[in-house]
């Protein structure tokens, strides 16, 4: 008996005492670790015997866990609870779908419900009678599963039967055929995937019409499944190099097989309606009876909410969250739904501070907590939109994070916008804008504490003169510029609020797709910047020139520092044909500079302008390089000159045979162009010729 | 075993260790693009049989080198032509006034009168800016070298000359201080490759077309070419054949056959050049001291988060830099090895003199007549070996040694960016140019880096490194990010393109049209 008050005692000090739920299986195996001798009827006799006299109540779901009964639990906090399992906690990393289902049992709330983007274009193939198969592509967390489940669903499939175990399910259809789905690719081992994908085979190559495959799988996957297949039966798979090509867009898929590659639809859209189901989610309804937000209480976590939702600032912050992921996918990165969703429930439940919130995610529970260290800054929604509020480690294992650590808000700043936060609110030339942009916010923006912080600075306290002593107001000026990044408005000429990110040029890159979407032309200042920039770095002269561009070379190395001989002209702008033009790209949605040497397709040079490449181009132009990515973009631009040059040589020789006359007359002679700098800055190619004698 | 060509005598070297090994002869100050040019210089000698071997000079070919003695005084002995461009007086005097300055500088071989220059420009500051254009491709123009190493860019043939040493008198001579026959090497490195005549042939097409242009401009400078008299035979080299001289050949053709202009080309053939001869001087060596697993070079791919690659790949560095030595001990004492040290014969004077016999063959050394100031007579021929060992040792540090270390910095391989230690850290230009010569027009990033450890050694990502976690030298975890990083550098570089997580292709932006459309 003496030994079951003691395991009594040691199970209730594990259960959560804010009247959250906890697994049976968790429980039982920390308490064995507590208790060597536990066994699995010792805890259940002992858990039961709680759950008996009351003290102990069971988990919403099936039943797979328990809680403290009697304590006042706030009234989301199982909602609250679910959407942290969304969060960028360790514990999700692997098996997502199970971890989240497993959340919704528990929790019994409903669930966060997004569109299948590609779903109609699915059901309508299968509709359509379309012989062969269908591969839905796609990265971990772009929803392949979501998109199959709900495939099967639509064509009539048994969600039951889905559920349970097994990986390829089958299912009659009405017209005959058999659909056979394999959820993931990734789930069989090895040599299992060689019969599916033996189906696959002969379903796409072999003509069968009696089955329809659906097949999920990564991109990588695939190719490397299908070339060990292969290698295995020592040929190359018929079906790798053609999927390869669909996958790069660089050509068609096989006939047979219907690619819908998830990983190119995510974009400003898909984040706005991940935002918009997290933040507009009906269990929030709840929060309206909560005693943490009474009495002018502030609870970070419904504070964090409205702010997503746009309620107070007619959704400013929502766009440049759009704006930043928009960036982060023209540079190249691939944001998948699932990353979408940790970053908004990172943005509601996010904390600076471990001792407030366990995993910096907070729950309800930790909400008195905060309160009443009036430490509710520590909470703000945009230290947590950049995943400051995770140690570095955490962050850095999600992209999103990473994409969004990486555009540096915080750490850069203008001296315009730290004036403001350091001196605004005592001088009055400063007053009205700091009243304006900073105190008015008294959550997130004038808070005490960063009032107090702000004079312990300002009036140079014994601390502040110490190494590190001004670590803390600094932190916080970090989280204030963060804070601006998303709350100036928009055209508040003096705060650009750009210049506060690595990439001060993105809203111009940004205008520039908008523009030609719209089929407007592009600005004049933007065009005219990208084409001093390109004029010196073809060059390594700095030119001015903002009517045309010179193709130079040093006669030797493409990658020598100066070229001085003008190998080619042509205009910044396409007339007739030539020049340079600045297109979209309409698969990616990219901006291109396209160089039309010639008349003619063929004739010209792509050059994609992902942001970062835009970004250095406008830094050349304006004569700063910051040294950061200085080297990566010019290597890549000098590939695009070599590219150039080597159009010219084929466009010159081209000329060349096909004006006979001139053969004569170079043999005597040689022309040089140089390319001359006036002091302005004017450059222009002055032709010279050398007579040849011998 | 591959055969090796027996050694010629080799004369004004005291003994023949590292010649013996790795041929005559690798040498750190003669830096990859040095390398090249001196085999352009003996390519450009032999356009009517290029890489080609010459059997009826055994292993080695002949060649007759340019000087060009005025085209580089032009370029790099005339110092005066901007200041006297910039001289507000007429046209007319600024050639009179330059005349007589480079009249005094002439070092009297073929470049006393130089008049013919007016005819060919225009005006003095049309041949001074022809000066300065030429002076900014050129190699290494700022350094403080003799003007007498310095090169122009290699144009064409007329571009091509031999490092000299040029004392004040006007006469000439090879000190080799910069082409060391390094070079020469290379040429018989590339003739014993399998596809040598291919290469050479592309080779003489491609980049030795006189009517180039700037092929043409040097030749308005220079005039008729100077070549020396008489026919020169280049180093040794041992091995008849060795995969990696097949490996330089392949990589050489097909940087050739990208889509980039033959000079852009050049850079990318120098830096893969330089990896490739500084592999042949660790495999050598590895093969002497006889250890047959294959050269390993851990790379860390610089990123912002220190790692633990960091210090794997310092080891690795220092692991091959003490190679080379290794092998010149081994070297030195497997002579006791040969059947021929230990025949019994009848005494043990007789004996000795075997012995010795046998020492002056390998090594041609000790002297036949003692004309240094030591005395070998009385020495036993064990002790020999043991004062072999610790000359060749002390001779091999001054340069050979330093092979290694030189010869990865030029390339961009070793660095010591952020770190006190020399550590592999391969730079973009090297990435680029290994991707130029690897990738066709694409190829799945694990296979990209599968190919540069068969090729190179190079070990980045875990995929290669498992003998390194096998013998608990790293996590798993650290080399995927060290892979993860490469990744993210050639992206920025745009050489990557990346669909999903785990799926990533390289990309040649060199590619020949023709080769992605199909």
């Amino acid at each position: 008996m003496h030994n079951h008050t003691g395991l009594t005692q040691g199970l209730l000090a594990l259960v959560p005492a804010d009247g959250s739920s906890i697994g049976n299986q968790t429980l039982f195996e920390r308490l064995r670790s507590q208790f060597p001798e536990l066994t699995n009827e010792l805890y259940w006799e002992v858990r039961d015997a709680l759950v008996e006299q009351g003290v102990l109540k069971l988990g919403k779901g099936r039943g797979g866990s328990v809680q403290l009964a009697g304590v006042e639990v706030p009234p989301a906090s199982a909602w609250v609870h679910f959407l942290r399992s969304y969060g960028p906690s360790s514990a999700n990393l692997a098996m997502f779908d199970e971890h989240i289902s497993r959340a919704l049992d528990q929790a019994g709330v409903q669930p966060i419900n997004l569109s299948a983007p590609l779903l109609e274009g699915m059901v309508s193939h299968v509709e359509s009678n379309a012989p062969g198969a269908m591969l839905i592509a796609g990265t971990a967390g772009d929803g392949k599963t979501y998109h199959c489940r709900a495939l099967w669903a639509r064509i009539g499939g048994d969600p039951l039967h889905w559920a349970a175990k097994g990986n390829v399910k089958e299912l009659c259809l009405a017209d005959g055929r058999t659909a056979v789905f394999i959820k993931d690719l990734s789930e069989l081992n090895g040599k299992e995937s060689d019969l599916p994908l033996q189906r696959l085979e002969s379903v796409v190559l072999g003509g069968d019409n009696s089955e329809i495959i659906i097949l999920a799988a990564n991109h990588g996957q695939i190719l490397d499944r299908l070339r060990d297949l292969g290698r295995r039966q020592g040929r190359d798979h018929p079906l790798r190099k053609p999927l390869q090509e669909r996958f790069l867009q660089a050509g068609p898929a096989p006939e047979r097989l219907a690619v819908f590659d998830l990983s190119r639809s995510t974009s400003r859209q898909t984040l706005a309606e991940v935002a918009e189901a997290v933040a507009g989610h009906p269990e929030w309804e709840n929060c309206q009876r909560c005693s943490l937000r009474s009495d002018g209480k502030i609870c970070p976590i419904d504070e964090n909410r409205r702010r997503l939702l746009g309620e107070a600032d007619q959704g400013q912050l929502a766009h440049r969250l759009g704006d930043l992921v928009e960036i982060a996918r023209h540079n190249g990165l691939h944001l998948p739904i699932r990353d979408l969703l940790a970053l908004c429930s990172n943005m509601i439940l996010g904390c600076s501070n471990k001792q407030y919130a366990k995993d910096n995610l907070l729950t309800c529970a930790d909400v008195a907590k905060i309160q009443q260290g009036g430490d509710i800054g520590k909470a703000s929604i945009y230290a947590n939109a950049f995943g400051s509020n995770l140690p570095k480690r955490r962050a850095s294992g999600r992209p999103v994070f990473k994409a969004m650590s990486s555009f540096g808000v915080g750490q850069e700043s203008s001296n315009a916008v730290d004036g403001l936060l350091v001196y605004g609110k005592d001088d009055a030339r400063l007053k009205s804008d700091f009243d304006c942009f900073v105190a008015c916010d008294r959550i997130y923006g004038g808070t005490a504490a960063f009032y107090s912080a702000q004079d312990a600075y300002l009036e140079g306290y014994e601390g502040a003169r110490l190494e590190g002593g001004a670590s803390e107001f600094l932190a916080m000026l970090e989280d204030q510029r963060r804070r601006l990044f998303f709350t100036l408005p928009k055209g508040e000429l003096g705060y650009p609020h750009w210049s506060m990110t690595v990439f001060c040029f993105a809203g111009d890159y940004l205008e520039i797709i908008e523009a030609l979407k719209q089929q407007k032309p592009v600005s004049d200042t933007v065009r005219g910047r990208l084409v001093r920039g390109l004029n010196r770095v073809l060059t390594g002269l700095l030119l001015e020139n903002e009517d045309r561009i010179f193709i130079a070379s040093s006669g030797g190395f493409t990658q020598s520092r100066v070229s001085v001989l003008c190998d080619f002209e042509t205009a910044s702008r396409r007339q007739g044909g030539i020049g340079m033009a600045i297109k979209l790209d309409e698969e990616t949605g990219q901006p291109r500079l396209d160089v039309s040497l010639a008349v003619g397709s063929g004739n010209s040079v792509i050059y994609d302008l992902t942001p970062i490449r835009h970004e250095f181009l406008s830094r050349v132009a304006g004569g700063a390089m910051p040294a950061s990515f200085s080297n990566e973009c010019l290597q890549d631009l000098l590939a695009f000159k070599a590219k150039l040059l080597r159009q010219t040589e084929i466009i010159k020789s081209a000329c060349a045979v096909a004006d006979d006359d001139e053969v004569g007359v170079e043999s005597s002679g040689l022309s040089l162009n140089f390319i001359d700098v006036e002091p302005g800055g004017h450059g222009f190619s002055r032709p010279m010729t050398v007579r040849i004698t011998e | 075993m591959i055969a090796t060509i027996q050694r010629p005598e080799i004369r004004s070297v005291d003994f023949c260790v590292d010649e013996n090994i790795w041929g005559h002869r690798l040498y750190d100050e003669q830096l990859p693009h040095l390398a090249v040019l001196e085999f352009l210089g003996i390519l450009g000698s032999n356009v009517d049989r290029p890489l080609r071997p010459q059997p009826e000079h055994g292993g080695a070919v002949t060649f007759k080198p340019q000087r060009q003695i005025r085209l580089r005084g032009l370029l790099f002995n005339n110092p005066y032509v901007e200041s006297i461009a910039e001289s507000a007086v007429s046209d007319d005097e600024k050639w009179k006034r330059w005349f007589e300055c480079f009249r005094q500088g002439a070092t009297g071989n073929g470049d006393e009168d130089m008049g013919y220059l007016r005819r060919s420009f225009s005006s003095f500051d049309d041949f001074a800016k022809t000066i300065e254009l030429l002076r900014s491709s050129a190699f290494e123009s700022r350094s403080n070298k003799r003007w007498s190493s310095k090169f122009v860019f290699p144009f064409g043939p007329d571009a091509l000359y031999e490092d000299l040493a040029i004392n004040a008198k006007g006469s000439m001579s090879n000190d080799r201080r910069f082409f060391a026959r390094t070079g020469e090497l290379l040429y018989l490195m590339l003739t014993r490759a399998q596809s040598g005549a291919e290469l050479g042939d592309s080779l003489v097409e491609r980049l030795f077309d006189s009517n180039a242009p700037m092929n043409r401009l040097v030749r308005v400078l220079q005039g008729a070419p100077q070549r020396v008299e008489e026919p020169k035979l280049t180093g040794y080299l041992p091995e008849a054949r060795n995969s990696r001289f097949d490996r330089i050949c392949d990589d050489w053709l097909s940087i050739l056959n990208r889509d980039m202009p033959i000079y852009d080309a050049l850079e990318h053939l120098i830096a893969i050049t330089g990896l490739n001869m500084l592999l042949y001087f660790l495999e050598r060596a590895k093969l002497v001291a006889g250890d047959d697993d294959p050269v390993e070079i851990v790379c860390e791919i610089v990123s912002k988060e220190r790692t633990k690659i960091r210090a794997l790949s310092g080891d690795s560095y220092q692991v091959n830099q003490g190679l080379p030595a290794k092998a010149v001990r081994v070297h030195v004492e497997s002579v006791r090895l040969d059947a021929r040290w230990s025949t019994n014969s009848q005494s043990c004077e007789l004996q000795d003199v075997e012995r010795l016999k046998l020492m002056r063959e390998r090594f041609q050394w000790p002297p036949v007549d003692g004309v240094d100031e030591e005395d070998f007579t009385n020495k036993k021929p064990e002790e020999l070996v043991d004062e072999l060992v610790v000359n060749a040792l002390a001779r091999h540090a001054q340069h050979v040694g330093k092979i290694h270390a030189s010869w990865s910095r030029a390339i961009g391989l070793s660095s010591r960016r952020l770190s006190r230690r020399t550590r592999y850290a391969p730079n973009d230009k090297l990435l680029k140019s290994i991707v130029v010569s690897i990738v066709k027009d694409r190829m799945q990033f694990d296979e990209f880096l599968a190919e540069v450890k068969s090729r190179y050694g190079l070990i980045i990502g875990d995929a290669e490194g498992t003998r390194l976690v096998s013998d608990k030298l790293v996590d798993q975890e650290e080399l995927s990010e060290n892979r993860n990083n490469l990744e993210t550098r050639l992206v920025s570089l745009g050489l990557v393109r990346r669909l999903s997580d785990s799926c990533s292709f390289v990309e040649n932006p060199f590619a020949l049209q023709g080769d992605i459309e199909c």
